[in-house]
């Protein structure tokens, strides 16, 4: 049982500072409140290709586990860890990040892989951002019966999430806007 | 306010003791990536010594095994082979 979305948001604000904002949307403290489900964000590695002008990360993300009390309860764990890994490529102006969870994996799958490209439209001041989500309950895990219900909670609470997400990315670029102004005047 | 943390098992975690470190490291990361990485200027690395301070504290307090061996040198996880690391990974 797999459920999928996709899901496209246009930033207003340049490649540069959207990416920039990505970096910050889990650490920046301001943040903490709005995106609760985050516990801790820590880099594990990273390594910068000279030749080319690429940035790879790998960091590791903590998270309040997904779905609802019952499936915590059920597992008995209500932290997950995951793994974000980032690709990006100052040359082409493109950003990957791909995330999955390396714990619960017995009973769930989660998927979720974002780009940040320029806008066709003015690749100079807008961002386009793309976000794939893969949810998998595990067909023979104990909550198997019920993982319809669980996957459709677990998107419900995915989707929740990442509009949050916006809205703190939204908040950073405007506020690193404020700031590249303040610098230049 | 209301349903911040509702468990304190959760609240803090094993790399808690890196907290400031960590911070360092990632102000200065941001500073980096904005006003040197973008700009073109990747030749060379930034950030290196709150990244060897930041990387021992992670070394001796990350006690997920699954997460400590991206700390081992150069594990990067290849983005176009997703598919494939799962394959690897995933049998059960």
């Amino acid at each position: 049982m797999v459920r999928a979305y996709s899901q496209e948001h246009t930033y207003k604000h340049p490649w540069e500072r959207v990416t920039a904002a990505s970096w910050r949307k889990f650490s920046d403290p301001a943040n903490k409140r709005t995106l609760s489900h985050i516990i801790e964000v820590d880099t594990l590695s990273h390594k910068l290709e000279r030749s080319s002008g690429k940035l790879y990360t790998t960091r590791a993300i903590t998270v309040h586990a997904p779905g609802p009390w019952f499936l915590r309860k059920m597992i008995g764990q209500d932290i997950c860890h995951c793994v974000e890994s980032t690709v990006v490529d100052a040359k082409s102006r493109s950003m990957q990040l791909a995330t999955r969870n390396i714990s619960l994996e017995k009973f769930i799958e989660v998927e979720e892989k974002i780009r940040y490209d320029p806008h066709p439209d003015d690749p100079n001041g807008w961002t386009i951002c793309r976000q794939e989500t893969r949810i998998t309950i595990k067909p023979l895990s104990a909550l198997a019966t019920m993982a319809e219900k669980i996957e459709q909670k677990c998107v419900e609470k995915f989707q929740h999430n990442s509009a949050k997400g916006r809205e703190v990315m939204e908040r950073i670029c405007k506020y690193l806007e404020s700031e590249s102004r303040g610098i230049s005047a | 306010m209301g349903i911040l943390r509702d468990s304190n098992r959760s609240s803090s975690s094993a790399t808690t003791p890196c907290a400031h470190l960590r911070t360092a490291y990632h102000n200065c990361f941001n500073r980096w990536y904005s006003e040197k990485f973008l700009k073109g200027q990747w030749e060379k690395e930034g950030c290196i010594s709150e990244w060897e301070k930041y990387r021992q504290c992670l070394s001796q307090h990350l006690d997920n095994k699954h997460l400590s061996r991206f700390l081992e040198a150069d594990v990067v996880v290849d983005l176009t082979d997703q598919a494939e690391f799962k394959s690897k990974t995933g049998v059960s």
